[in-house]
């Protein structure tokens, strides 16, 4: 009686389990055949390319990721004119087929390792540090490792010249301006507090020294 | 004629001088002073009539004659709540697990102590405050506090306050935290295992901090963004950082003016920083006897400093501290310290980087010893005896005209009026009485700043609201937020969206 159904708990687990190793194998693959066009510019690892001007994106949670994407899709992002670069993704995430796809390749490159940026920038890391403290850990991190709490993406796997760029856009109204865009809107407000170009410049060599093997 | 050449002599004469100091020949012309000889210090506060205020031991007004008693078992909050305004809380020995609230005026919690048994409030690191008080003429005496994670005991915007003979044992943030207060006295408590400081004058006016035993902690004594403040004959050893007077930008209140440090013993001031990483308290180096920070007019006087490794005295700015967001309303220098006879041993025999750094500029790297650093600027500064330390950046300080603060009692007063509170500044005052215990407008205090706060809830000051009264756990390198639902309903809208709106 004990040995039967204890051989019953067993089978069925077994199956379980098999029945799920096929569900997220099947999931993980097609996620990866997703994600096979993306590699020419971001990269077989998603750890980016910056001649290219394509950021890692390995290193993000699916949620950001996600919605990235379907920003590009809804054109709330890479839709301003005086947005080139984020308009070439605008147009490869129009290519995905639906929102089941997004999530498929969202969340196959979530599961890739993260990145450390191979070109740390230089800058004056005591203000750097003072004001990513004030400004910027509160929502990305102390460590610029992001927080999906918050919605704030992973920033220390991110090359200097994306960073200042997206900065700008939020800065200078390309992105985060649309009323249904709620993070994007909390990150423009931040983007107009910084007093200067070099101020940011600092930033991102404090966020460089983050998370880089010792 | 002649007075007009007397007074040119004398500016050559200072400007020789001066230039002695300026040069690096090893030989020093010295100037001797001696501190029980010369003028005392006058620049400090001025009460009505102009006198510095003096002689006055309390400021609670005269005790109530309602006394009402709390046994073991019973509760503190409860017999509060059911006393009228004016009644003595008598707290028998005894283990009390509870947060007090003190919304009334002239209450008095007294602990009864009985052969060494005290009354003792236990917080069981679940409990976050274990005494707040809004009530004027407030006196807290004899209790024992342990195990909260939020603070000892913290008033917010109470005045004429007394907090005496108290021990506080590894409470949170902040040991004893008045915040927004004028008129209070800070004496005879034991501190110890205070994550932030220890005792936390926040805001305040006219406050005396006297024989108070603080250790352990990050912060020992700490007086920011308040004026008129006497910290006298405490015991503050095995701090990161034993006294500090500073400006945290991003305050409502944007200056500290006015401070007196004297007669304390700073003894070995060097624990490993425990703060939060990333917050201001946590850029005090470890090893700091005394620290001025952007704070103006401090005297430092008769304190004996030893053996704190980094540097027995820092007086610096805003642009040189370490985690500081600089506010565009808030002057940063440490405008006219000065330092009178101070007994100075082996400090700074293990120290950083930038200060050996300055000492070899100076042509001191051979100095052991660090007793005195100044970077930044620090106009109108003054010394006397300075032949006495090793010191660096403070060659540019004058001979100061005076030797002692003898004439200063202390800042004290007869109980002053209640803050006045207008309609429709519910909001306003909640904010500048509790959150801006924690948050600053620019800067990481120990939660989040308020700017960043404003993009997070932009347009929705009831989801504000609502996070406080139950805050959820958002950020894995912050610390709790203490829920905030004695507020009622009301007062936590008002002051979300008093908060949304501030622009500094
Ligand atoms: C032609 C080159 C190119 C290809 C192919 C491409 N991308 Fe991009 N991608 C970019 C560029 C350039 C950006 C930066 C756009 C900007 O500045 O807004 C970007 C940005 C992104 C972002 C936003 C990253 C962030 O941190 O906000 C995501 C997500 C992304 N790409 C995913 C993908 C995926 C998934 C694919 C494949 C379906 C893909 N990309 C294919 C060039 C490309
Ligand atoms: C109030 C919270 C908050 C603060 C403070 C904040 N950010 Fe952001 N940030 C966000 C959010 C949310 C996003 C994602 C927006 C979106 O979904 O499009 C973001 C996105 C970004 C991006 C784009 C990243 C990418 O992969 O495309 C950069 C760059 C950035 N932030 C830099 C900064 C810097 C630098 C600071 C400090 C000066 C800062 N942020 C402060 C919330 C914040
Ligand atoms: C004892 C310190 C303390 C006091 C007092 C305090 N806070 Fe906080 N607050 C914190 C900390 C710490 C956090 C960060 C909590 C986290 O992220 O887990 C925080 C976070 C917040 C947040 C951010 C919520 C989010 O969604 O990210 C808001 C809003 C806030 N506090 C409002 C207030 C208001 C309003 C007051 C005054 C009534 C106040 N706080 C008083 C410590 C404090």
């Amino acid at each position: 009686m004990l040995i039967s159904h204890s051989r019953g708990f067993a089978v069925t687990s077994w199956i379980g389990t098999l029945l799920l190793m096929y569900g997220a194998g099947a999931f993980a693959a097609e996620g990866e055949q997703l994600f096979a066009p993306c590699i020419a510019c971001h990269g077989s690892k998603g750890e980016g390319n910056a001649t290219l001007n394509a950021p890692a994106i390995a290193g993000q949670d699916a949620a950001y990721l996600e919605r990235q994407l379907l920003n590009y899709r809804n054109r709330r992002r890479g839709a301003d004119k005086s947005d080139a670069l984020g308009a070439q993704m605008q147009a490869m995430a129009t290519t995905l087929a639906d929102d089941a796809a997004v999530a498929k390749v969202a969340s196959y490159v979530a599961s890739l390792p993260k990145t450390v940026n191979a070109a740390p920038a230089p800058g004056n890391l005591h203000n750097g540090n003072n004001l990513y403290q004030g400004k910027c850990g509160a929502c990305h991190g102390g460590k610029a490792e992001g927080n999906p709490a918050l919605k704030a993406p992973r920033l220390a796997g991110l090359d200097a010249a994306y960073i200042k760029r997206q900065f700008a856009h939020f800065r200078d109204g390309a992105r985060g301006t649309d009323p249904k865009d709620a993070p994007g809107r909390q990150m423009a407000m931040m983007a107009k507090t910084l007093p200067t170009e070099r101020d940011l410049d600092d930033i991102i060599a404090f966020i460089h020294r983050q998370g880089r093997p010792k | 004629m002649k007075k007009g050449l007397i007074i040119g002599l004398l500016v050559a004469a200072v400007a020789f001088g001066a230039g002695m100091f300026f040069g690096r020949s090893g030989k020093q012309e010295m100037t001797i002073s001696s501190s029980t000889q010369g003028a005392s210090y006058s620049g400090g506060f001025k009460g009505e009539g102009g006198a510095a205020t003096t002689g006055i031991t309390s400021v609670a007004g005269p005790a109530p004659t309602n006394v009402v008693v709390v046994k073991d078992g019973e509760s503190i909050q409860a017999a509060i709540k059911a006393a009228p305004k004016g009644t003595i809380i008598r707290v028998m020995p005894g283990t009390y697990h509870e947060t007090v609230y003190v919304d009334k005026d002239d209450i008095r919690i007294i602990g009864v102590i009985e052969a060494g048994r005290r009354a003792v409030l236990d917080g069981e690191k679940k409990l976050n405050d274990a005494i707040l008080y809004s009530g004027n003429n407030f006196v807290a005496e004899n209790l024992e506090i342990r195990n909260y994670k939020g603070n000892g005991i913290m008033g917010q915007a109470g005045n004429n306050f007394e907090i005496r003979n108290n021990v506080i044992v590894d409470s949170g943030v902040y040991g004893i935290f008045p915040q927004l207060g004028q008129n209070g006295i800070v004496e005879h408590n034991v501190v110890s295992k205070i994550a932030d400081a220890a005792i936390y004058i926040g805001m305040s006016d006219n406050i005396l901090v006297a024989h108070n035993d603080v250790f352990d902690s990050v912060a020992g004594i700490e007086i920011e963004n308040s004026r008129h403040a006497i910290v006298e004959h405490n015991y503050v050893h095995n701090n990161t950082g034993g006294l500090l007077a500073f400006v945290t930008p991003g305050l409502p209140i944007k200056d500290t003016v006015d401070v007196i440090f004297r007669n304390n013993f700073v003894v070995g001031n060097n624990h490993p920083n425990f703060g939060a990483p990333g917050s201001t308290v946590s850029g005090i180096p470890a090893g700091t006897g005394i620290l001025v920070m952007a704070a103006d007019d401090v005297v430092i006087e008769g304190n004996i400093i030893s053996d704190n490794k980094v540097s027995g005295i820092i007086v610096t700015d805003h642009a040189h501290a370490q985690n500081i967001t600089a506010d565009p309303e808030s002057e940063p220098n440490s405008d006219r310290v000065k330092i009178l006879d101070n007994v100075m041993l082996r400090n700074g025999y293990d120290t950083i980087t930038e200060a050996k750094a300055l000492m070899l500029a100076e042509g001191k790297m051979g100095a052991k010893n660090l007793d005195i650093v100044r970077v930044g600027p620090s106009p109108g500064s003054c010394i006397i005896n300075r032949h006495q330390y090793v010191t660096v950046g403070v060659s540019d300080f004058t001979e100061c005209d005076f030797t002692n603060t003898s004439a200063t009692v202390n800042y004290l007063l007869p109980p002053v009026p209640p803050r006045e509170i207008k309609p429709g500044e519910r909001g306003k005052v909640v904010y500048l009485g509790i959150c801006t215990g924690c948050h600053t407008y620019n800067g990481r205090m120990i939660g989040p700043p308020v700017q960043v706060i404003q993009a997070l809830y932009m347009d929705n000051p009831q989801g504000l609201a609502d996070y406080i009264a139950k805050p959820a756990k958002k950020r894995d390198d912050y610390p709790e937020m203490p829920p905030q639902d004695y507020l009622d309903p009301e007062t936590r809208l008002a002051v979300a969206q008093y908060m949304l709106q501030v622009t500094n």
